[in-house]
């Protein structure tokens, strides 16, 4: 593969949390110190085995959560990281309330981390007991302030809604909260209650559909009107503050995922690392590697990009896949353009209006 | 082999009285099945029935057994379905025989189909081997239970076996028996050939295989034979016994029980009950028909895939072969498209027929809720006969309507009676007697309306009586009810294969209890979706499906793609499965929602 068809985003996963959270299904272990060391050094294995362009655009290190490291593991992972940062645009890093300190904020911004991501998940002291968490709301205006008198000052929040015995009241003194903490991007997710999580083993059941639909609604409208622009079914931002690494995936276009439990996509193949820290350690190369047909990748990247409230952009599309949009899915794409499902406007094609809440009927006919 | 060494029967029993775990041991107990083949209900040999461990169609195999008294013995085994649903194929099988064994659980005694199974075999003049079964539980009460067989059946049971199937204990005793007491066969080997076809199943390699009991004459590779009823002829090219697997023999002749293949095409060639002859040397008669059981339920059928109908009507056709109880013919819903109007015993066979086809024929139906066939007189004094709601006519036309009622007799503990009898009475019963059978049991004798008990009457019976009383119904006659069609609509169109025929009194609960069971069963759709139930244009009971706000998979990066992908697949394939009726998007099991009572939490 030619250098300049490899990926300009990379994924980095740190699968450690110091607590599980209930609703989390994400690959993840309870943090202990030597386990992390010896993930660090699987991790410099990896990165020396893979040949990954020094001049990438964005960077995103998620998880688990980064921040469970200690300082000083923190430090070497950063440093690990560093040959690959000259160029970032964005370098974001996720981070719990209540496992940030000083020290560690003054590494992450020694490093040329420039944005982060917050978990706030909800104001509501009750119900963040419940979902596992261990923060409260004032560790998260904490966190606010170590970041921004670091010097880092894009920051994101984390919003859950439609968590159990979550009310409306609840959610709109919710976005209150975030709002006070002027942050230039929220998130906000409807609970999704997995099998695999303690919410799905206790047998939490979400709010009903109305209810649902009623918070999802209101925040569509009030964002915008306070200043946050909804780019993406879930997400909203200050102009210019949308987060470039996550427009790279439903752009479709490839990132580097690395790591335990980090899915990555370069050159027509989809891969998803071990999910086993026990194997990582053992073999850090050890993924699945799902190769996409064109037809997989002509679907994906209608299903990523109808996400964003622009759409996806049918020249681009033309140029990537050397056919239309519409004669790549023909018949579905003409009866959903004729009953004003998709709307083509100049050379983006988008969900119409009440059609973007429903985007899972409209790609499921488009499958 | 001599006729005075082989012997046909059958086992009876009612239900779960361990009828297949007896025909297991005896199948181990004559080494006719060698141990690492032997599954628990062998004779069971459907993936279905041993699902659900119920026997649904029969089975003939071929045992040979060497008696205390030093002989070799065949034993032609034939086993028996025990629901009340498949009393036609009992008759069937038991006119192969001449010995039934009637197994008796001595933990529950006597039962409805206890009596009815044995009445059916003393009809066929079987001898009759009660065998007490069960008795290595500790509530066994085998005294009491032979007591009762005595009374209530007028059986000796002095020398009846106290048997365990499960563990063996004293099955040898059984086998025994049936060298001692069943007669062999008779019949001449020289006469004319009159076989008769008891079963028969589709081989697509060599036809249809007719399962046949010689009782005059033989039969064998190369002879031309007749079906005396259809009057077909072919070559028989194979014939042989089961012993359960196929093995060829050269020849069948009097008293036997085998099978022969003809390269039969034709499968409506091959009727259950017929008489099979040699065309060189024809018997002048058949022998004494079976009494052909009517369908009592009816229901459509119609592939999910309108594509399939063909597949659909060639599963039936090869179906029919198996089971002929069955019965079909071709309808067109306007909902659904083209299907067939299917009738069937009762409501364990229409399951049965509708599960075999999504399973061993691969399709995907769509199944309207059961009716009964209504007699619907009209006011030019003309009658008519249907079976299927959508097609009653329009009230102004209508004299009168009479529908199908049952006798049923109910054999219940007496702790459970005024359970049983309030039941009863919901289902617009009409009491008749009610007979102590003995201290702690009764009979109760109701009269129903058919339509009553085709749908749930079965399982809330079990359910009031913590699975102790038992039914057993037959047609009785035709009354005259106050009965009407209710029509269901969805956003405004009438949806035909909703359509149900209910009494009167009760439309308004019947329509609010199937709107509020479709408002559940249909998914939101983007748009408000009303629900009504209408009797002669009336609304009388209406629901709106609230239109859908919001699907939207909430979070989808770089790492979620594939499961996401998979979720939208299965919604697609969920999507597949239902019906477009107009706009509106129909799952499958909304077809039963007429089903659906109101005077019942729902499960």
């Amino acid at each position: 593969m030619s250098r300049e068809n490899k990926p300009r985003a990379l994924y980095l996963h740190v699968p450690f949390c110091r607590s599980i959270c209930f609703y989390c299904d994400f690959t993840h272990r309870v943090y202990r110190g030597e386990d992390a060391d010896r993930w660090l050094k699987a991790l410099e294995k990896e990165l020396s085995a893979k040949e990954i362009r020094r001049d990438l655009t964005t960077m995103y290190i998620g998880g688990g959560t980064p921040t469970s490291l200690t300082a000083a593991q923190l430090e070497r992972l950063l440093t690990l990281l560093d040959p690959y940062t000259g160029s970032l645009q964005e370098f974001t890093v996720e981070i719990n309330p209540e496992t940030l300190d000083e020290e560690k904020a003054a590494i992450l911004k020694a490093h040329g981390v420039n944005r982060a991501s917050i978990g706030f998940q909800t104001a509501d002291e009750k119900l963040l007991k419940m979902m596992g968490r261990r923060h409260s709301f004032k560790d998260v205006g904490n966190c606010v302030s170590l970041l921004k008198d670091a010097g880092i000052g894009n920051l994101s929040l984390d919003l859950m809604y439609s968590l159990p015995e979550q009310t409306m009241a609840g959610l709109k003194k919710d976005i209150e909260a975030a709002l006070s903490l002027a942050p230039k991007h929220l998130s906000l997710y409807s609970l999704i209650i997995e099998d695999n999580t303690v919410f799905g083993k206790k047998g939490y059941t979400p709010l009903d559909e109305e209810t649902e639909a009623d918070m999802y609604e209101y925040i569509c409208r009030v964002l915008p009107e306070k200043g946050y622009r909804q780019y993406e079914i879930s997400n909203f931002a200050v102009p210019g503050y949308e987060s470039r690494h996550n427009l790279v995936y439903w752009h479709y276009e490839d990132f580097y995922g690395i790591s335990a439990g980090a899915s990555g996509k370069e050159d027509h193949c989809r891969y998803d690392n071990t999910a086993s820290l026990k194997e990582y350690l053992q073999d850090p190369l050890k993924k699945e590697i799902t190769p996409l047909s064109k037809e997989d990748e002509m679907f994906e990247t209608v299903m990523m990009g109808l996400r964003l409230k622009a759409g996806i952009s049918m020249s681009a599309f033309q140029d990537r896949y050397g056919i239309s949009f519409s004669e790549a899915f023909s018949g579905k794409a003409a009866a959903l353009l004729r009953k004003g499902v998709l709307v083509a406007e100049g050379d983006m094609l988008r969900c119409a209006g009440d059609h973007y809440h429903l985007l899972n009927s409209v790609l499921s006919d488009l499958l | 082999m001599d006729q005075k060494y082989i012997r046909n029967f059958c086992i009876i029993a009612h239900i779960d009285h361990g009828k297949s775990t007896l025909a297991d041991r005896i199948l181990e107990m004559t080494d006719t099945v060698n141990e690492r083949d032997m599954k628990t209900q062998l004779l069971d040999d459907m993936e279905l029935e041993r699902e659900r461990g119920i026997t649904i169609k029969l089975n003939a195999v071929q045992l040979s057994y060497h008696a205390r008294d030093g002989h070799e013995y065949l034993f032609n085994l034939i086993d028996t379905p025990g629901h009340v649903d498949f009393s036609y194929e009992v008759s069937r099988s038991l006119a192969a025989c001449e010995g039934a064994i009637l197994v008796v659980d001595s933990t529950q005694g006597v039962q409805a189909q206890t009596l009815a199974n044995t009445y059916l075999a003393l009809d066929n003049d079987l001898e009759i081997l009660p065998v007490i079964n069960k008795v290595d539980m500790n509530n066994s009460q085998p005294d009491i239970t032979k007591k009762e067989i005595e009374d209530i059946i007028g059986l000796d049971c002095s020398e009846a076996p106290l048997i365990s199937a499960r563990t063996g204990l004293n099955v040898d005793q059984v086998l025994e028996q049936i060298v001692t007491h069943i007669p062999s066969p008779g019949g001449d080997p020289e006469a004319p050939l009159q076989a008769l076809v008891f079963d028969s199943f589709y081989d697509p390699y060599r036809g249809v295989i007719a399962l046949v009991r010689v009782r005059e004459g033989s039969l064998k590779v190369g002879d031309r034979i007749r079906f005396m009823a259809t009057g077909a002829e072919y070559e028989v090219l194979e014939t042989g016994i089961r012993n359960p697997r196929e093995v060829r023999t050269e020849g069948l002749s009097a008293g036997d029980v085998g099978w022969f293949a003809a390269s039969i095409k034709s499968i409506k060639n091959v009727q259950v009950g017929d008489t099979v002859t040699s065309v060189e040397k024809p018997a002048k008669e058949p022998l004494a028909g079976y009494r052909k059981m009517n369908p009592m339920v009816y229901c459509g059928l119609y592939p999910s895939d309108a594509a399939r109908y063909e597949d659909l009507r060639d599963a039936l056709d090869k179906l029919q072969l198996n089971d002929a109880s069955l019965q079909y013919e071709p309808e067109t819903s306007q909902t659904l498209g083209f299907g067939f109007r299917c009738g069937f015993l009762g409501l364990l066979h229409m399951d049965v027929v509708q599960e075999r086809l999504e399973r061993e024929y691969n399709l995907d139906l769509i199944c309207t809720a059961p009716s009964v066939i209504y007699h619907v007189y009209l006011s030019d004094g003309t009658m008519l006969a249907i079976d299927n709601p959508a097609k009653m006519p329009d009230a102004s036309r209508i004299d009168h309507v009479e529908e199908p009622y049952v006798r049923a007799s109910i054999m219940v503990p007496e702790a459970y009676i005024g359970a049983v009898m309030e039941l009863c009475q919901n289902k617009r019963g009409i009491f008749q007697t009610m007979e102590v059978i003995d201290t702690g049991r009764n009979t109760i004798i109701y009269e129903l309306p058919l339509s009553e008990i085709i749908y749930d009457f079965f399982d809330r019976l079990k359910s009031c009586s913590k699975g102790y009383a038992s039914l057993d119904y037959e047609l009785t006659g035709y009354r005259k009810e106050d009965l009407v069609r209710m029509d269901i609509l969805l956003n405004g169109e009438q949806v035909d294969a909703l359509s149900v025929i209910v009494h009167r009194s009760n439309a308004y609960k019947r329509g609010s209890g199937i709107t509020i069971r479709l408002k559940e069963l249909i998914p939101k759709q983007q748009f408000e979706i009303p629900v009504q139930a209408a009797v002669g244009g009336k609304v009388i009971a209406r629901t709106n499906i609230k239109s859908l706000r919001k699907n939207v998979l909430a979070k989808c990066y770089g790492g979620d793609i594939s499961r996401k992908k998979k979720l939208l697949e299965k919604q697609k394939e969920g999507k597949k499965r239902m019906k477009e009726v107009g706009s509106v998007v129909i799952p499958q099991e909304a077809f039963m929602s007429v089903l659906s009572r109101d005077d019942e939490p729902r499960k």
